[in-house]
């Protein structure tokens, strides 16, 4: 495939529109948790105040080179993974870099974050880091098994084929209905990945005074602020490619990831925290064993 | 303790030079708009005052669609909440939050203890006057105010955060030595904290002609370096 300045367009334009739309569901996850808990909930422009309000802030605290580099890895992990996930209408380069890589990618904003809240030498921070780096190990065990159980079923791992053979052959051939099992064990990946209740080992206001957040303050907030939105655009739209056949046009695409996203979200308010061990042995436990029994049928 | 009175003073506000393009300022405009419309708090609940905080922020009340949340520390938030009386003891932990916080911050003091000492104001081991110490930029008085009180305060300082008007953490770097005058009278002259406000003020060019004074002079004569703490295990 040649390089064109259509795909450096693309590859361009598709990060400022997952940008877009996941400043709205960190919207919508704040409006849902509010009207769980009966409140009003944040007005519509709320993330992005946040954000801009960070960003201009007048004295910015670094501890370092490292800490400076940490976000911009951060962030950048998930700004490349967004090219490699294709939209209704532009593909980017999601047709070389495919599943394996996307994968990679998106543990690169975890290590950012390692190496960027390890200069501050703050012990809540290191806790938290630690923690964090716990549950990706725990969650990544379910996630690669179900991803390999997808490309086992389409026999692809390119994105661009896996949507186009779910588009072909409507509902039926949806990866939700050819696996529910690893459907509903991706699912469960994606909640923890998320990082929200009962998973929200690494981010404990109370505890660790919500660990790798805790020295981050301006624009490293800020660019912690960015990189969760663009967290929740990447787990939805990931598994809306991978489950429920991307999207045919804007509108189905919007509805589907925005209502992907709102099942975890929804549990995640009615829940408190397990613990870290609790964490590892329960995601090492149902997920994992509910993405075998997948894998067993999408194999026979 | 020095005798002059902050409370009056006005922020040396640089000149801004008018310039007709309408456009110069949108961005100005645009983040200090932002800046009223997302505030993150620290509750620092050293008093009866914090009680009113949870209903503010609950259901009932319901802070966060004026885009008013909670933060834990005080690197990420921006305006501390100061709710009830300070003790001499608690003054210097809430000394130590502000200078950590990143500008532009706000102070707000609930309830009469704030203000004047409320019915601590016979209390050797109270500090009666909150903006002798640190510059408050809005009170909230009343034993102890209603959440509704608490909430038109906030809407308050939004207002003038719109405006560009709530600039008395500014004061902090430029009369530093009347703060840290204030806070040696207490503390006694051996006090320092982590924090080098001075160094701020210079690189940020918030330097006044009042930062620097006899009392930095005997801060810098007692400054030990920081040292990393020993690990122990």
């Amino acid at each position: 495939m040649q390089v064109t300045l259509l795909t450096i367009m693309e590859v361009i334009l598709m990060p400022i529109v997952a940008f877009i739309i996941g400043l709205f569901m960190v919207l919508m996850m704040r409006k849902l948790a509010a009207r769980l808990q009966r409140r009003v909930g944040p007005p519509l422009f709320q993330p992005l105040f946040d954000i801009v309000k960070l960003y201009g802030k007048q004295t910015q605290i670094s501890h370092g080179m490292i800490h400076d580099i940490g976000i911009i890895m951060a962030v950048g992990g998930y700004v490349a993974a967004e090219a490699l996930l294709p939209v209704p209408g532009m593909d980017g380069i999601a047709a070389k870099g495919g599943l394996i890589t996307l994968a990679y990618l998106t543990m690169v904003p975890s290590l950012g974050l390692a190496l960027g809240v390890g200069q501050c030498a703050n012990p809540n921070g290191s806790i938290g880091i630690s923690r964090a780096l716990t549950s990706m190990l725990a969650y990544d065990i379910p996630f690669i098994i179900v991803i390999f159980g997808v490309a086992y079923q389409f026999s692809s791992t390119n994105l661009v084929d896996i949507i186009a053979t779910q588009q072909a052959g409507g509902f039926s051939t949806w990866g939700i209905s050819e696996m529910p099992v690893l459907a509903v064990a991706g699912l469960f990946a994606m909640h923890a990945s998320l990082g929200k209740q009962p998973f929200e080992i690494y981010i404990a206001p109370a505890e660790i005074a919500t660990g790798p957040m805790v020295e981050m303050g301006g624009k490293f907030l800020g660019g912690l602020f960015v990189m969760q939105s663009f967290q929740l655009y990447t787990a939805s739209v990931l598994y809306v490619s991978l489950f429920l056949g991307g999207g045919e046009n804007w509108i189905t695409f919007l509805l589907k990831s925005f209502g992907v996203l709102a099942i975890p979200v929804v549990i995640a308010y009615l829940f408190p925290r397990y613990r870290t061990d609790d964490l590892v042995r329960l995601v090492w436990k149902w997920p994992v064993m509910l993405a075998l029994i997948g894998i067993a049928f999408v194999m026979n | 303790m020095s005798n002059t009175d902050l409370s009056n003073i006005e922020v040396n506000q640089k000149p801004v030079a008018k310039r007709s393009n309408p456009f110069a300022n949108v961005f100005n405009e645009l983040v200090s708009f932002c800046r009223s419309r997302s505030m993150f708090m620290l509750h620092y609940c050293t008093g009866c005052g914090a009680i009113e905080l949870p209903p503010a922020m609950t259901s009932r009340f319901d802070m966060e669609r004026l885009g008013i949340q909670p933060m834990v520390t005080p690197r990420q938030a921006d305006i501390l909440l100061i709710t009830g009386y300070v003790s001499i003891k608690t003054l210097k932990r809430v000394i130590l939050t502000y200078e950590q916080m990143g500008a532009p911050k706000y102070v707000i003091g609930i309830c009469s203890c704030t203000v004047n000492g409320g019915m601590y104001w016979q209390s050797y081991a109270t500090a009666k006057k909150l903006d002798e110490y640190i510059p408050v930029d809005l009170y909230i008085a009343g034993c102890m105010p209603r959440p509704e009180a608490v909430i038109e305060g906030l809407q308050q300082l939004m207002a003038k955060i719109k405006t560009d008007e709530a600039n008395s953490w500014k004061k902090y770097y430029e009369h530093y030595d009347y703060y840290l005058g204030n806070q040696q009278h207490l503390f006694g002259n051996n006090w320092q904290t982590p924090t080098d406000i001075i160094g701020e003020a210079k690189t940020y060019q918030l330097e006044g002609p009042n930062t620097l004074g006899e009392h930095t002079k005997i801060l810098e004569s007692v400054q030990r370096p920081l040292e990393p703490l020993e690990m122990k295990l």
